[in-house]
């Protein structure tokens, strides 16, 4: 499970979101009204750059799932509430993560595995 | 119809990738995803750039799927495997296509990109060159394929699934969690559809639950077996592979993808939507 640390803004990238979200998610292009969850999954301080995320809502369903980016990065776009991470990598290694997520704010994760 | 028929496994993979008249093809949501790595001898299909027409809002055309598929040395006798990441999500959309312009023998691998990831099965960044074909494809098969008045005529008549996430059926979002909340039309979804989120008839590797599983799980949610389905999502994706399910796992009979999904019914004039958990 995970080193948890969470700041409430990250840098912004003004790049327009495509139509598939690509590893590591789609990027931000104006978080005002989102409500993101990212972070990045590392292993003894390294990024994992192989591996899924997945987002699961309130009652455990499934809802969302990304690749990991280059960097062990994800993000979600979710609605405001509780949600829970699922990391699934290489090696049978799965972690899990709750986090909570608010409209107009980036709220940012680790995940050690 | 049984699963060997639809599926097979990463085994089955490596042992006949290298068959003649075997090939393979990755379709990811990520369609940068193959040039990272992919399993050795797989072409890539582009799911945007490749399937979809550049300027209305439909496919590309038989004459264009005849094109796309000779350009990547695909023919008519051959058997195509198609894989890709996130439950083979693009891949069962993809199967559903190349079903509806009469492609005979096509298969998913089973889990997809992520299962053989996780297993840490080889891949390659070389793209293998296979040699032009001349492809036919036959009109598209109109038992397989929804449009908008037909959905609208089956409200309390067939079943519709809605296969998006809980959220979404309700209104609360407009689009799955992994993309921007960008769109315009209206929320929530079409009355007395059941709410079946697609990835549910998917273990956490990506495979398919058991036929079994999956019958419970539809049947749970009200899913009537002696009626025709159509099935549905936010652009006709996701319920490709719910209706890979019910037609092709389960042998359905008339299973019916809508593609055109709640970006399309969602923006209709007049229509009936409804709100919340459902009824």
């Amino acid at each position: 499970m995970s080193g948890e640390t969470q700041t409430a803004a990250a840098a912004i990238q003004a790049v327009a979101a495509g139509c598939g979200a690509p590893a590591g998610g789609a990027p931000v292009a104006d978080a005002g009204n989102q409500a993101i969850v990212q972070g990045k999954v590392t292993k003894g301080g390294a990024p994992v750059p192989v591996g899924y995320a997945r987002l699961l809502n309130a009652g455990g369903d499934f809802v969302a799932e990304v690749p990991l980016g280059e960097d062990g990065g994800f993000r979600f776009f979710a609605a405001p509430g509780n949600w829970t991470v699922r990391v699934l990598a290489p090696g049978g290694i799965s972690a899990d993560l709750g986090v909570s997520a608010a409209t107009g704010e980036i709220s940012e994760f680790e995940v050690a595995v | 119809m049984s699963r060997s028929d639809v599926l097979v496994d990463a085994d089955w993979v490596e042992a006949h990738r290298d068959d003649p008249g075997v090939v393979l093809v990755e379709v990811d949501e990520d369609t940068s995803a193959y040039d990272k790595g992919h399993i050795r001898g797989a072409v890539k299909i582009d799911w945007k750039k490749d399937l979809q027409d550049p300027v209305r809002r439909d496919f590309v055309d038989r004459a264009g799927f005849e094109a796309l598929l000779s350009e990547r040395g695909i023919s008519n006798d051959d058997t195509v495997i198609l894989y890709g990441g996130n439950n083979n999500w693009f891949a069962a959309y993809a199967y559903w296509y190349f079903k509806l312009y009469g492609h005979q023998n096509v298969k998913l691998l089973d889990g997809g990109r992520k299962k053989w990831e996780l297993d840490s099965r080889e891949l390659v960044t070389e793209v293998p060159q296979r040699a032009a074909t001349s492809y036919k494809a036959q009109e598209q098969d109109s038992s397989i394929r929804a449009f908008r008045d037909e959905v609208v005529a089956a409200i309390g008549n067939k079943n519709l699934i809605d296969v998006r996430s809980p959220d979404e059926f309700a209104g609360r979002l407009l689009a799955p969690a992994h993309l921007p909340q960008e769109q315009a039309q209206r929320g929530g979804h079409v009355p007395t559809a059941r709410n079946v989120p697609w990835s549910k008839a998917a273990e956490d590797d990506g495979t398919f639950k058991s036929d079994d599983a999956l019958r419970e799980l539809y049947s749970g949610a009200g899913v009537d077996f002696g009626t025709d389905t159509i099935a549905y999502c936010r652009i006709g994706e996701r319920s490709a592979h719910t209706w890979f399910v019910m037609h092709e796992l389960l042998g359905q009979p008339n299973v019916k993808n809508y593609d055109g999904s709640w970006t399309e019914y969602g923006s209709l004039v007049g229509v009936p939507i409804e709100l919340g958990e459902g009824s």
